[in-house]
This record gives structure tokens, sequence and C-alpha cells, in this order.
């Protein structure tokens, strides 16, 4: 099996190369042969990737070590299920993995589109074998080719590191590549569009599904990152501006300007140029974050020299793609003039330009400050780096604006806003707002960001709890229905409006908790058994601790472990005893010797607040593990209490929900036959829905 | 045109402040990226170094760990990427990282104190997901 998928992969190239080629001179020479045969090599291409990954697979299942792969990320002794996901653990797996999505979204689309608009589809396709063909390159020529062999069979592998033996850590990863690669689609039909000429919205329509895919997997990639590093790195926190984390949140941030700026386009046929820009962008950003994840050129400019092919190889391909893009940009800029000026300073048009702006200044500040000490020594030879400080400085005030925008972009009209319109929307919100705001430092909360982001927030979820009431309320009237039907049917009428409310609430939640983290107790201890500690949260209550010792019992189910050792930690908040949690030290028979131990924390979560525990350290580790010591058990023991964390969770439930709620295929035409409309202009109230 | 005028106004403000946020941002939160090897030469040249944040990346020299009894203060010696000759102490009082062992590369970032020891307020190790064992390791 493993034989018969490397060969899969070495025959997906010509394959790749025909379907490119094909492609374009079939779009070119209006040739229905050789555009049916473009597409189904995009078929072709996606059948032998999946063998390519099955014969991965097969090879970790089989514990075939002669793989340096397998060899390097697994070992005998390894779960099934991570066995499993192994095609995804490390970079060379991640990159077949990645092709075969695309082969997956790619086929996907050709098949959607196999009897409709023509005119897009042999660049279409061709623009996606072009794409899946320099992923092909990469994994057979850049020597990361899965299919590597040792020369030897290893006696054992060297397992999965411990802290990727994570839930999150095995969910991910392909979020975030669904959500790469998914944006694919759009960017290929952005360039068939330039080929083609046809360079109204159409293309932005044929893919707005799409569009909307890529956010919602990008976005929920991005918060199980966070949730992985919060249950497992042990330090209560959920984002570092590390420059992996950094190189996700870029196409993201992009993304979510093009999704706000492309309605321009759509009901003002202005910012053409500006939106092929932003999808360019997008897809070369998603290129970027793979690029960056699985080199490591951040971390260590040395790395450069350690694979020099994959770094060129990739750069030359986003040189490619970008100069490529530029010059049928510049060949069409005729056809890409406006056909609207904005007409006030104070219109949606406005309000969506200015979050355009926003969300770039922060996508350039978080690019800016990753590649800081690349930049630095390029310039001046010598390294210099920015820290967290750094990016939330620059980004906190950015995200207060944002924030501030999602309640105005909903409701301030197009092109001009009256002032009627502005008081009519917004006096009670911001009465609102500021209210909040004033009760908030009555009862204690003084941080002057924390407050902003909270009085911001109460501002928008007003406006838009607002929106849905008088929707809800004029619907009940005309149609004389209750209040819950009629909510379903505003809903369902213009889902795509009323799903972008409701993904802006979710914002809203996430934002709220980031605040939260302002009023952080972080407390440590040394404890005996039987010590007693007490915590105060900001919520105001007070937890009480009572440490009641050491376990070195080994729990079921856990493989590759060496020792284990559990701190029991009974909990009481404001004098009720509300259960026991524990945090444990780890030591797997993989980690290399002399090597400390793995925290796990113990966590226990409320829509307030989160208690989070770390087994810092064991007084002497070697006495309770070795000897059972009894009397050794000494540890330290840190105490964190982390306001409204769970809210980001939440947030981002609500976030999909909402997202789910704007892609639902519309029923407005199948309903149209069948019963008169309400809503006499359904397609001028979808044009002038916000996201 | 007028009023694409005063809208672009506002444009080029917003991307004035976001400048000026990034400009500030740098000035006020950079700092010195190292070698083992260019840190040393550094406060040779310069003894007042000694004062100054930096961030160094080095590899822990295996076997050099040891943790201070009853005390959150972390012991280990680093040394130069390339030159191994390089070498000094460092500590660290706080929770170590669960991926530090004393095998890793790691960026510290603090100041090396005037009796050479490094003071180091935090640490990082380099990313989890690039583990990767090298054709002798697997051998072994």
């Amino acid at each position: 099996m493993t034989l018969l998928g490397e060969f899969a992969l070495w025959i997906s190239l010509p394959f790749a190369i025909w379907g490119m080629v094909v492609g374009f001179v079939g779009g070119r020479t209006q040739r229905g042969d050789l555009v049916l045969s473009a597409e189904r090599s995009v078929y072709a291409v996606f059948f032998l990737h999946a063998i390519a990954a099955a014969g991965v697979m097969a090879a970790f299942l089989g514990d075939r070590f002669e793989y340096w792969y397998v060899a390097s990320y697994s070992n005998a002794e390894l779960e099934f299920f991570y066995k499993v996901t192994g095609l995804w653990a490390g970079q060379r797996g991640s990159l077949l993995f990645w092709a075969l999505i695309l082969g997956f979204f790619s086929s996907l689309c050709v098949f959607q589109n196999r009897k409709k608009h023509r005119e897009f589809m042999p660049y279409v396709a061709a623009v996606l074998q072009t794409i899946l063909l320099f992923f092909i390159i990469v994994l057979l020529f850049a020597e990361v080719n899965p299919f590597e062999r040792l020369g030897f069979t290893a006696v054992n592998g060297r397992g999965l590191n411990p802290q990727l033996q994570n839930y999150w850590m095995v969910i991910h990863p392909p979020t975030l590549y669904l959500g790469f690669t998914a944006f694919t689609i759009p960017f290929a039909f952005a360039i068939a569009a330039l080929l083609n000429g046809r360079l109204d919205a159409r293309w932005i329509q044929l893919t707005r599904r799409w569009i909307l895919t890529s956010w919602l997997f990008l976005s929920v990639g991005i918060v199980f990152g966070m949730r992985w590093a919060y249950e497992e790195l042990g330090w209560g926190g959920y984002w570092f501006w590390d420059p992996v984390e950094n190189a996700s949140l870029l196409p993201w941030l992009t993304a979510t300007a093009f999704l706000h700026s492309i309605q321009i386009q759509e009901t003002r046929g202005m910012l053409k140029i500006w939106n092929m820009s932003l999808v360019l962008l997008t897809f070369l950003l998603t290129i970027f974050a793979t690029f960056l994840t699985r080199s490591g050129i951040i971390e260590s400019v040395h790395s450069f020299a350690e694979e020099p092919k994959i770094m060129i190889t990739f750069l030359s391909f986003m040189a490619a793609v970008f100069a490529g893009c530029a010059v049928l940009i510049l060949y069409r800029l005729p056809q890409l003039r406006t056909e609207n000026q904005i007409e006030s300073f104070v219109s949606r048009e406005s309000a969506f330009l200015f979050n355009n702006v926003l969300l770039l200044g922060a996508a350039f500040s978080v690019f800016f400050g990753t590649m800081f000490p690349l930049i630095s020594e390029l310039i001046t030879g010598q390294e210099i780096s920015v820290g967290p400080p750094f990016f939330q400085r620059v980004n906190f005030p950015i995200g207060l604006a944002l924030l501030a925008l999602a309640g105005i972009g909903p409701v301030i009209a197009w092109r001009r806003a009256t002032k009627k319109n502005l008081q009519k929307n917004f006096s009670t919100p911001v009465m609102v707002g500021l209210v909040v705001t004033a009760a908030l430092w009555i009862s204690g909360a003084h941080h002057p960001l924390a407050l902003t982001t909270w009085g911001i927030s109460a501002f928008v979820v007003t406006v838009i709890a607002t929106e849905f009431w008088k929707g809800t309320k004029a619907r009940s009237r005309i149609e004389g229905e209750g209040y819950i039907p009629a909510l379903f049917h505003l809903v369902s009428r213009n889902r795509r409006r009323w799903g972008g409310y409701i993904v802006h609430v979710a914002i809203v939640m996430m934002f709220m908790a980031f605040a939260g983290a302002a009023y952080n107790v972080d407390e440590r201890f040394h404890v005996q058994p039987g010590d007693v500690v007490e915590v105060d949260s900001p919520m105001g209550h007070t937890y009480t601790l009572t440490y009641e010792g050491l376990s070195t019992a080994r729990q079921n189910g856990l493989r590759n472990l060496l020792w284990q050792a559990i701190a029991t930690v009974s909990v009481q908040k404001d004098g009720r005893s509300v259960g026991v949690l524990t945090t444990e030290k780890r030591q797997y028979t993989t980690q290399d010797v002399g090597s400390p131990p793995m925290t796990e924390v113990g966590i226990r979560s409320t829509f307030g607040e989160d208690l989070y525990l770390i087994l810092s350290a064991i007084d002497d580790a070697e006495a309770v593990v070795m000897r059972g010591d009894s009397n050794a058990q000494g540890i330290d023991l840190q105490v964190l209490v982390k306001p409204l964390v769970n809210w980001i969770w939440l947030g981002c439930l609500t976030l999909v929900g909402g997202t789910i709620i704007a892609l639902w295929p519309s029923v407005d035409r199948k309903r149209a036959a069948t019963e008169p409309s309400v809503e006499p202009d359904a397609e001028g109230a979808r044009a002038g829905a916000a996201g | 045109m007028k009023k694409n005028g005063r809208f672009m106004v506002g444009l080029v403000g917003v991307a004035t402040v976001v400048t000026y946020l990034i400009w500030t941002g740098v000035s006020e939160t950079m700092v010195y990226y190292l070698t083992p090897v260019e840190l040393l030469e550094r406060v040779e040249v310069d003894p007042t170094f000694h004062q100054v944040g930096v961030k160094v990346s080095g590899q822990v020299i295996p076997g050099t760990y040891r943790r201070q009894d009853g005390e959150l203060l972390h012991i280990f010696e680093v040394r130069d990427l390339v030159d191994e000759s390089i070498t000094f102490p460092v500590e660290f009082r706080d929770a170590l990282p669960d991926t530090f062992t004393d095998q890793v590369e790691v960026v510290l970032e603090g100041r090396l104190r005037e009796d050479g020891v490094f003071e180091a307020n935090t640490l990082l190790t380099k990313c989890a997901s690039r583990y990767e064992a090298s054709q002798e390791e697997l051998a072994g």
C-alpha cells in the first residue's frame, strides 16, 4: 500500500501538468474537449493523492520504521488514533495532507460547476492544477517527501511529542488547512475573471459560499489552537503572538476585510481593484502561513541554511504568483474602473472602508512584527525583535475601533447617512454603552482598556439586539405571527444579513473575554499536604484550596508513561465545597533522558471565571516517584483565576452558528413559486445586508 | 471630488495613526536578538551593556540542568549554536515550559549580569511540532 502511495504521488505530477496546460489552452481556444480533459485531471489528481495519503497512513499503522517520516513521528506503542492522524503530525505529511484537501475542494468545485459557469471553469481548473502542481513539486523535489526511506529500519520510532498527543492538537491543524485551502477556490475564480474578462461581481457571487466556508474554518482553526495552548501548554494563556500563531491570524485578517469589501462591490460596483488585491493577498498569506508554520524560518534564521530547497521553492512560487497577478490586474485595469463614487463620509461604504483599512493595518503590523527580526537583520545586520508588548500596543486600539465598527456598520445607511438615521439608530445604544461603562466603574472595574472594551461591547450588542427586535416586531405585525415564528422567518428570509449580525455578536463575546485578561490573578504557593491557601477572584469570590497530597497511582489508558504524579486539591468557593481538582506531572518514556516531566493542569470552568491550577514543581520528585516516600510531598502550586475565558469558546460556537446561517442555501426562490413574497424587494434587501 | 478628498483625509488619518502605533511600538518594545558570541563581544566592548535587556538564542548543554531546592530557580548552561566553546550559565526564576529539556534550543530574554550569569525573565523553546530526529538518532 505504501509503495502504491508513493507511486501515486509520482503519477499525479504529469496529471497536474496536463491539467494546467489544457485548462489554459482550452479556455483560450474555447475547445470543449480540452476543458473536459482539464476538469477530469482535477479528479484524477485528487484520487491519486488519496492513494498517497492512504499509503502514508498504512506506513504508520504498519509501524514501517524504514520510512523517515514514520520513524520520526510514531513508535510501536503509539495509540491507534495518533497513528492515523500521523498524516498531519509533521511537515512532510501535512504538505501531502494539504494537497489532498485542496484536491478535494477542487474536485468538489469542478463537480458543482460541471454544467454551469462554463466561461470560468477552464481557467479555474487550470489555476487549481497549477497550485496543486506546486505542492507536488515541493513534495517530490524539495527534500520533504513523506515516502523517503532511511536506508535501514529503525528498531522503534521516536514517538510523537507528548504535547501533540492532545485532542485539540489533532483537529487544530486540519481545520486551519481546510480554511487555507478553501480560499484557493475564490482565488482561482478571481484569476479566471481576470483571464476571461468578466470583471463584474459575478466571480464574487459564485464564490461567496467558498469565501464564507474558508473564513469559518480559519476562525475555528485559530480558536482550536488557542484552546490547545490554554489546556496543554500550562501557562494559562491562549495567545502569545508567536510567529506560528501570527501566521494563521494574517490570512484571517485579510479574509475578514475581503468578506466586507466584496459587499461594496456587489451593491455599488466599487473597489474592484481593491478586491482583486485582497483575494490575491489572502491567498499568498495562506501559502505564507503554511510555509512559516512548517519551516521555522522566524525562530531561527539559520533554518534557511538547513532547508534551502523548500525555502527557495516556496519563495519563488509566491513571487511568481504575485508577479503573474500584478501583470493580469494591470492588463485589465481599464475594465476594473469603479462604477460609483463614495458620496459621504458618514455612510455604510465608508464604515466598510474604514473596517478594511483597520484590518489591513492590523495585518500589516502583525506581519511587520513577525518579520521584524529578519527585516532588521537585512537592513542593519543586527537582529532586533519585538515581542508581545509590541503586538498588544498596536492591535488593542485597532481592535477597539473595529469592535465599534461592528456596531456602526450594520445600521448606518448606504450612500449617505442623515442626521435622523444616526439619531434613530445610535442614541439608545450609545446611552446603553455609557451606562454599562459607568456601572462597571462603580462596581470597581477601573482598568481603562477593559472598561472601554466592555462599554463598546454593550453598544454593539444593543445595536444588533435592536435590529432583531425591530425586524421581528414588524414581521409579527404584518404577518400576524407570534414573535418566535416571526423571528425564525425573519432570519430565514435573509440569512446572510442576520447570520452576519450573529457573527458580530460572537466577536463581541470574544472581545469581552480578551478584556477579562486585564483582571487575571496569578499566585504561587509552596504547600505541604493539609495546607490551606486562599485566593480572591476579581469577581468577588474567595477560593479556599486544600492541598490533599500527591498520588503516583497510574491511570489506565495512557501509553508511553514512565510515571505520573497527581496532586489533588479540594476546592471551596465562598465556603461551599465545589469538588476536587487535580494537576499532574507526567514523565513519558519517549522523552529524552534527563528532561523534566510534562505538566497537566487542572481547570474548573464557569461562565464567570476559570480556576486554573498548575503543579509547577515537586520538591523531591525522585523520593515521591521512586521510593513512594509519603513524607516528601511538598509542591509548588500556581493558582490562576482567569475571568471570562469561557466566553471565547462560547463566542466561537456562536460564530459557527452565525456563519452556518449565512451559508445555508436560500429558500427564497423555491418559496417564491408557491407563496407570495412579503418582502417584494428581497433581492435589494439581501444586497443591502451587512456582514 | 471634494467629498472624495475629505474621505481620503479620513483614510490617510487612519493609516497615519496605525503607522504611528507601529513606529512607537517598535521603538519602545524592541530588544536586541543576539547569539551568545555576539552578546559576549558586546559586553566586552561596552560594559554598560550588562544593564541592557537582550534576547539570546542558544543550545542548552545536556547534563547541566538543575533546580535549586525549595525555590523556583532553574540553573543550566547554554552554548552558542555554532561556536561550542562559547558558553554561559543561566538562571531562570519561573515555571519552565514543558517543551524544555536539556537538549533543546532556547530563546532567552533577560540580561547578562556582571558576574557572567545570564538572568532570564522569559524562556521559550523551539516549537514542538518541529521536533524531528536526525538519521543518526533513529539508528541509535
